[in-house]
């Protein structure tokens, strides 16, 4: 029993992670209706941000440090991403593109810090574990929980409670009329798509003491908050949330219960859910609900 | 209240091919065949001239070329983009080089079987598929062709992690081994001019036309009697057995299969093919595949490995600059004012 | 009408193909060498030899490393060879045969080398058996593990100077067995090469009397979160592990299974490749007291080992790791059998390696045996803490 607890408090600090990255990924979908196959990149980068800033476990402050950095990086990646894709229209072509685009970017990373297996410690003083259900659990994995509801809370009361969400929602749902209301659409996209950047290389960052840094990390976290956005529902913030924790306590819980077909799970998750429901759990296509 | 997944209208509805379209296809014809002739000609008699690894590489090229244009049939074709065709292409690969190793090295036999084997495993699967469209038809196949490779991986019976080598060299109608590189390209060379043809045939007659109008505007085609569900389920298993078949010859060249050659890396660079060389135009990606099995093969090694970064920048090359692939630059001068972007 | 044109536009090239196919198969007799089967090596001036090795991707650490540690050995020999001059042409093996197989075909048809060293991925060196085979050229394989390469699908021309995955795992099990205070818990990635060092260990590990407690094999190169797996080991009541991961892996399941807080209440045994080169680096203070089993340590403490770490850190900037000595030892194979065949290549050149007698290596003598495996001593380390950094420490001897 003890087992699963602690599995499943395992899935949620891995949903907390993949909510941050996934989050922007749906948005960019759902307001622009491109699939940005270089956000693994854009996580990537803010891993080795973390590996340049904080690698070798110093302080606190080097590790709140990094996260910004990353942040910024993420923002600027993703404003520049927004720009080439608005100059393209079809949607095989603007997918391709930041395929290619992730495709430098891994290469570059590749290019910088070398192929090697890198490493990045917890900040030194949550580096300890504790005793939960009668295992030593990691504090920072509980960290990163508590920064995933955090994460949730904010976006929530930003989406639903403020006049920018307002305009957000406005914009994926009726883009023409807004334009028309005389708020510059283009500023909005491209502020989302750099926000949702900014927070997968934030999220780059907090997963480092916990997946590290190393070529072809991109992918396999690209092809997680693939699955976690397609089950939840293009586009919808609650669809990431819940995608999010989903994914996560099937790895975790999955993995305790069925270890055969650990390989097989997200996928036939996945699977399962579009079978039943083709536009995800909580689909929000023509609306960003939080 | 928008599906998901359903293109709205003529602009969203070009989400994918847009390569010579139909109704200019029938007239270039004629001038096509002779440069189809040169073309044929040439690669024939590249034995001839070139060495054994430059052949070696360009019966690669050939048996990759036949999983493009199993893609470009899905997605150009038919606007289904796809990142599971690699999966079919591996069941054709291991099935030929299970053949090759237990029951026969007939050539032939092998890529029938490639191609049978191929055909059944999207018919199994594609059901699943088809039942969508757009990014959740992409994520479904990505999810098919990720658990095929996950398979084949764990898998002992077909070599798990290790693949399946020592492969016996292929034989044609009884004949002796065919060990000399040059032989066994003619061979590929044969089969995928065969199965090019096949492709091209299907796509210009009328069950082509029908594919084409899935994919331009579905709701029409519905209104006027069609099936569209039908039409791309037996798209996905035609496919799928055109995959099994350039399998089959991939195994015939190399002798060996491993799990690396399906999965997503191989299915993100047939698509990319497809948009280097003009989704729809079916000869187009046949080059694009030419261009990027060289790059990610023989370019990568002089410049230490970085290929990808030049795959990428191609890429976003080609998306700025050739919007229709390659392909695209021989329609240039008939200006056909569709608006389409 | 557009389907007839289409079926002519597709039978029209027929003839021509046909008549060129005759023609050529006519002219094959004198033909282009792409027509017949290549064969033999070349003998006279310099020695060509292929360096086939990752320099790219996840593997290209180890690639680095085997380049170092051939290059060493050339340098130490002025550049040669079997008494000739070398000259060293790399190629990128890539992650697997899909980049592999087409760069050793350039390596052998292409640059006409007269050997190839390398190979780091057992797919790879699996799959180009038949080829360096058929192209009678010998292959010297200097990491790949897999059991078959020199079992089931032995060749005379594929000779291997680093280890097999059921020998490695083999040498532990006698030693775990007296030192673990109950049942051991085996955990690998699930590939051929976590299965075959688990099947070796197990089987040298119960026939010394050992009890296994529970056997896992967790996702290859899927796995980045190893608590299940971990938590699993915890209630089975198990007294010791016995882990087989390498690179990215490896530093995930040490680094967790510390900060899960079995390192203190469960010792962790392994191959060597759990702790070994930039993996330990990227570890650090988790490894501390991992103990694994592997035929060489960069502080083996014989004076042959002083010497050349002593060179190579010279030259190279950082210790050497076991992939610098596979690829050092496949130099000094090769400049004995060169030595004997006077630089030719071919069937001499691949039984001359068969009569090269033992080689004088860092990690201890050793021979080929009848596998064209290495026969080598096996020792077992312990990672320590030395001056602030973690080295692999050798306690003894694994018989």
């Amino acid at each position: 029993m003890d087992t699963y607890l602690v599995s499943v408090l395992n899935g949620l600090s891995m949903g907390s992670l993949l909510f941050a990255i996934a989050l922007g990924l749906s948005l960019v979908f759902g307001m622009m209706d491109v699939l940005n196959l270089a956000h693994g990149a854009v996580y990537l980068a803010g891993a080795y941000v973390a590996v340049a800033l904080a690698g070798d476990g110093t302080g606190l402050m080097a590790f709140v440090l990094a996260v910004l950095a990353a942040a910024v990086v993420g923002a600027l990646l993703g404003g520049a991403l927004a720009g080439l894709t608005r100059t393209t229209r079809r949607h095989l072509d603007q997918a391709l593109l930041t395929l290619g685009v992730a495709l430098v970017v891994a290469e570059l990373l590749s290019l910088a810090f070398g192929d090697d297996v890198r490493s990045i410690a917890a900040p030194a003083p949550v580096d300890d574990g504790v005793k939960i259900f009668g295992a030593t659990y990691p504090v920072y994995r509980l960290l990163v929980i508590g920064f995933g509801i955090v994460l949730a809370v904010a976006v929530y009361l930003l989406i639903e409670r403020s006049a920018l969400g307002s305009v957000i929602r406005a914009t994926v749902s009726d883009r023409a009329m807004v334009s028309a209301l005389g708020i510059n659409t283009g500023r909005v996209l491209v502020g989302v798509f750099a926000a949702g950047a900014a927070l997968a290389a934030a999220g780059g960052v907090l997963a480092g003491p916990i997946l590290g840094a190393q070529p072809g990390l991109d992918e396999k976290v690209l092809l997680l908050a693939l699955v976690v956005v397609v089950i939840g529902g293009l586009g919808s913030v609650r669809g990431a949330l819940l995608g999010a924790v989903l994914i996560g306590q099937v790895q975790a819980v999955g993995t305790t219960l069925l270890p055969e077909f650990a390989s097989f799970l997200i996928f036939a998750a996945m699977a399962v859910v579009l079978l039943l429901r083709p536009a995800g759990l909580l689909p929000a296509r023509s609306a960003v609900h939080a | 209240m928008k599906a998901v997944d359903a293109p709205a209208g003529p602009d969203t509805a070009r989400m994918t091919a847009n390569g010579p379209d139909e109704p200019a296809g029938i007239r270039p014809h004629r001038a096509r065949i002779p440069v189809a002739l040169a073309v044929l000609a040439v690669l024939a008699a590249a034995p001839l001239v070139l060495g054994p690894f430059p052949i070696t590489t360009m019966a690669r090229i050939l048996a990759f070329a036949v999983l493009v244009l199993s893609v470009d049939l899905l997605t150009g074709v038919t606007g289904l983009p796809t990142l599971g065709q690699a999966a079919y292409f591996g069941v054709g690969a291991y099935t030929a080089v299970l053949v090759g190793l237990h029951i026969t090295s007939d050539a032939l036999v092998q890529v029938i079987a490639g191609l049978a084997m191929g055909l059944a495993a999207a018919g199994l699967t594609g059901w699943v598929a088809v039942r969508a469209r757009g990014i959740v038809f992409l994520m479904l196949t990505l999810a098919i062709g990720e658990s095929v490779h996950q398979l084949a991986d764990t898998w002992s019976a077909v070599g798990g992690s290790n693949g399946l080598s020592g492969m016996p060299p292929i034989t044609l109608f009884g004949g002796s081994p065919l060990l000399a590189p040059g032989l066994v390209y003619w061979w590929v060379l044969v089969v995928a001019v065969a199965v090019f043809a096949g492709v091209a045939l299907v796509a210009r007659s009328p069950y082509g036309r029908t594919l084409r109008g899935v994919r331009d505007n579905e709701s029409r085609m519905r209104a006027l009697g069609y099936r569209p569900a039908l039409a791309r389920y037996s798209v996905f298993c035609l496919a799928g057995a055109v995959a099994g078949a350039g399998g089959a010859l991939w195994a015939a060249q190399a002798r060996f299969v491993s799990p690396g050659d399906m999965g997503f890396d191989v299915a993100a660079l047939a698509l990319l093919s497809v948009v280097i060389g003009g989704a729809g135009s079916l000869w187009g990606p046949c080059l694009g595949a030419a261009l990027v099995l060289l790059v990610r093969d023989n370019l990568s090694g002089y410049i230490g490995g970085h290929g990808p970064l030049v795959l990428g920048l191609m890429f976003v090359i080609v998306v700025f600059v050739l919007p229709r692939g390659v392909a695209g630059l021989t329609g240039l001068q008939r200006a056909r004012g569709k608006g389409a972007r | 009408m557009g389907v007839l044109s289409a079926i002519a536009r597709t039978l029209r090239p027929a003839p021509a193909v046909a008549a060129l196919t005759a023609g050529a198969l006519a002219l094959s007799a004198c033909g282009g060498s792409s027509l017949d089967q290549s064969g033999g090596g070349e003998s006279g001036g310099p020695v060509k030899i292929g360096l086939l090795i990752p320099l790219s991707g996840v593997y290209a650490p180890l690639g680095q490393d085997m380049r170092d540690g051939f290059t060493l050995y050339l340098d130490q020999h002025g550049g040669k060879l079997g008494g000739r001059e070398a000259e060293v042409v790399s190629a990128d093996e890539g992650e697997g045969p899909q980049t592999g197989v087409p760069a050793a075909q350039k390596l052998v048809s292409q640059d006409r080398t007269t050997a190839v060293v390398g190979v780091v991925n057992s797919a790879t060196a699996l799959g180009l058996r038949d080829f360096f085979t058929e192209s009678k050229q010998p292959l010297l394989v200097a990491n790949a593990g897999a059991d078959a390469i020199t079992a089931g699908r032995k060749s005379d021309y594929v000779w291997r100077t680093s280890f097999a995955n059921g020998k490695v795992g083999a040498a532990l099990g006698p030693a775990v067995a007296k030192e673990a205070e109950g049942g051991v818990y085996l955990i690998a990635a699930d590939y051929a090469a976590g299965r075959e060092m688990v099947a070796g260990f197990r089987k040298a590990f119960e026939a010394a009397g050992g009890k296994v407690a529970g056997e896992k094999y967790t996702p290859f190169g899927k796995t980045q979160d190893y608590q299940p797996y971990l938590s699993a080991i915890r209630s089975s009541g198990a007294k010791a592990v016995y882990a087989f991961y390498a690179g990215a892996e490896a530093v995930s399941f040490v680094k967790q299974y510390k900060q899960f807080g079995l390192s203190d209440e469960i010792d962790l045994y392994g191959t060597g490749f759990l702790t070994e080169g930039d993996v330990l680096k990227a570890q650090g203070q988790a490894a501390v007291g991992t103990k694994t089993s592997l035929h060489y340590s960069a502080e083996l403490d014989t004076p042959r080992n002083k010497e050349f770490v002593a060179a190579y850190q010279k030259a190279f900037n950082e210790p050497p790791t076991v992939y610098s000595v596979q690829a050092y030892d496949a130099a000094a194979a090769l400049d004995k059998a060169l030595a004997k065949t006077k630089g030719a290549g071919g069937q001499k050149l691949a039984e001359a390696l068969g009569e090269v007698g033992p080689i004088d290596s860092p990690r201890g003598s050793w021979t080929f045996d009848a596998a064209h495996d290495a026969q080598q001593k096996y020792y077992l380390r312990e990672v320590r803490s030395s001056g602030g950094t973690m080295v692999n420490a050798v306690v003894s001897e694994l018989s």
